[in-house]
């Protein structure tokens, strides 16, 4: 307890120093002894680890300890004094005491004594230093938090992006300039008012709702495009809204992040339009050019030569891999613009599917393919946007029946599954090999061999398939064996009740 | 002899109306011709065609239009229409989306540039 305390002796008596030094040496503390209060100053002025304890005699020649005690309590505030009172006198030690010192031991003491109050004095000694310890501690923190909570503030203040974070009650918590901006409310106060309220846009309060509302431990991101009105006109934003979870998985709030998208909007239209424009202009003559070869080739303009039949048919080819690149170029422009969700509802799948599969019967028959559609009653209802499943399952399945073989068979399954509504479609058709399973989602990619050599296609549609599933929140996977057939599965999640 | 049958072709491309003649005329039809939508109504309804091939995409009125026109009319609903498809895509989804989204109103589609037999015969068959 002792150990290493740093103490120092301010006696005039020679018995009293040499005493104190002999005990507490022996406790293994480091002591220093002096004759008198000036000697004792100086020391505690100049030593440059300072003393923990002072044992301080009261009467001494020349400046008295009293008034060592005083000059004490300027110099070092921490140095703990212990009065060493000749007479016993209660009324110096309480002076003392008074003046600032924190115990008294009366002359003559046993070690013991001596002992106990040095262990007292550096036992709160230790104490004080914990609990200024602690205090600092806390006051670090409190800084902290402040520091963190003005870094948070300048990051999101100086992003273009909007910000908007909502309580579990979808109150507005905090937000940036950039979100009130974006949203056309500017300068209106927003903070903790209710979203619904402050902010007119149905889509966002719903996205909102739907985060806050995702069950427990589920993390999901609703992204979406909306639009705003603000002073300089329409505004189109994609807005990603996200549950904000506790440690424990419970939905604190939500944030959501508005990014402006008209300038890509405008970007998009004039790309599409000029798409179009491309599209007449360069298609016209060439299905014209296209037209009047095979006309030509087919002896209506008059008899040809073998000679010239078969460099109108060469030509003809040529033509015709000009029309399939206009075509390419159209669906890329599609890909790239078209995977918008803007019209989720709650959604039964089942109908779209029957639709679809009424749609492709005859295709199906045409191969000599049963089409079967097997679903049940009670099936949970999904939020989907309906012309983009539409064109998901004509996808699949007009697939299912092209990569497939005369008298096969193409079974489109509904099922619940979990938090899921599970659709497979199975074909027995001439499957998928090994080696291209991986890479049958990527753009332009088409599995190339004997068999799929006389079936048309860019390799759009799985791509295409995959990014409305994935923007549906869902996921696709796909099963294969060669010459036995291929199961596309897909999972949506279902709207919780 | 029996009447030859009457085809309206409507297309603004001058060449690939001139190309459908020829097949037809060597199929033996008699082809009446039109350059935009609105010449194309109006023929329609002074000529009485047998049967009409009408493209899509046209100035002034397009051939959705026209075809929503005349399938409207009592007096001309009954007159076959072949709708010149060039929307470009062979995602089968385009198609389809298009079919769905809308009242199946022609009789037939069939997608430009065609080839000759095709054409014939679908044009034969609509004839029927």
């Amino acid at each position: 307890m002792l150990n290493d305390a740093k103490i120092l002796v301010i006696d005039d008596e020679a018995v009293i120093r040499d005493g104190c030094a002999r005990i507490l040496t022996k406790e293994g503390c480091r002591v220093k002894t002096v004759e008198n209060g000036e000697a004792g100053l100086d020391l505690i002025r100049t030593e440059d680890e300072p003393f923990d304890i002072l044992l301080l005699d009261l009467m001494m020649p020349g400046i008295s300890g009293m008034e060592v005690l005083d000059a004490v309590s300027r110099i070092d505030q921490a140095l703990s004094v212990i009065v060493i009172t000749g007479y016993a006198t209660v009324e110096s030690a309480v002076d003392a005491m008074k003046g600032g010192a924190y115990d008294f031991i009366a002359k003559p003491f046993t070690p013991d004594q001596l002992r106990i109050v040095v262990e007292r004095a550096l036992e709160r000694k230790s104490l004080l230093k914990e609990a200024e310890n602690l205090r600092n501690e806390r006051e670090k923190s409190l800084r902290d938090v402040a520091d963190e909570k003005s870094r948070i503030t300048t990051i999101i203040n100086c992003m273009v992006d909007g910000v908007l974070v909502t309580d579990r009650e979808s109150r507005i918590v905090l937000h940036n300039p950039a979100a009130t901006r974006l949203l056309g409310i500017e300068g209106l106060q927003i903070i903790d008012e209710s979203l619904r309220r402050c902010i007119n846009n149905e889509d966002l309060a719903r996205a909102v709702t739907e985060a806050l509302d995702t069950e427990k431990s589920r993390y999901v991101e609703i992204s979406q495009e909306i639009t705003s009105s603000e002073e300089s006109g329409k505004v189109f934003l994609r807005t990603n809204t996200a549950p904000v979870l506790n440690e424990d998985g419970e939905t604190m709030g939500s944030v959501t992040v508005l990014h402006d998208i008209t300038q890509e909007k405008q970007i998009n239209d004039m790309k599409s339009d000029f798409l179009t424009m491309v599209s007449h202009e360069l298609r016209a003559p060439v299905s014209a050019i296209q037209q009047q070869l095979s006309v030509i080739e087919e002896g209506m303009a008059g008899s040809i030569t073998e000679k010239q039949a078969r460099m109108l048919t060469r030509a003809k080819e040529r033509t015709t891999g000009i029309l399939d690149l206009i075509k390419d170029l159209l669906d890329v422009s599609k890909l790239d613009s078209g995977i918008v969700v803007q019209h989720k509802e709650s959604t039964v799948l089942q109908d779209i599917l029957e639709k679809v599969c009424q749609l492709m019967e005859p295709e199906a028959e045409a191969k000599g393919i049963r089409l079967n559609l097997e679903t049940s009653d009670h099936l949970p209802l999904v939020n989907a946007d309906r012309e983009n499943m539409e064109d998901v399952f004509i996808n699949l399945i007009s697939n299912a029946i092209k990569y497939n073989v005369e008298g096969g068979g193409v079974t489109v399954s509904v099922l619940s599954h979990g938090e899921f509504l599970r659709v497979d479609i199975a074909d027995t058709g001439i499957g998928i090999p090994k080696k291209d399973l991986p890479r049958i989602f990527d753009r332009f990619y088409r599995v190339k061999n004997p068999e799929t050599r006389t079936i048309i296609g860019t390799g759009l549609g799985l791509p295409i398939v995959k990014s409305i599933i994935e923007a549906h929140h869902g996921s696709i996977s796909v099963k294969s064996r060669e010459g036995e057939g291929t199961t596309f599965t897909l999972l949506l999640p279902r709207i919780s009740e | 002899m029996e009447k030859m049958p009457r085809v309206l072709v409507v297309d603004d491309d001058s060449d690939f109306v001139e190309s459908l003649r020829m097949i037809l005329e060597n199929r033996s039809y008699e082809v009446i011709t039109a350059y935009d939508g609105v010449e194309g109504l109006r023929k329609a309804k002074e000529e009485s065609p047998d049967l009409i091939i009408l493209d899509v995409m046209m100035p002034n009125k397009d051939g959705y239009a026209v075809c929503h026109e005349l399938k409207a009319d009592p007096e001309y609903n009954s007159i076959p229409i072949l709708l010149l498809t060039a929307v470009a895509s062979n995602i089968p989804t385009t198609k389809y989306t298009q079919r769905m989204g809308m009242e199946i109103e022609a009789d037939d589609y069939i997608d430009k540039p065609v080839a000759p037999s095709e054409l014939a015969k679908r044009a034969e068959a609509l004839l029927q």
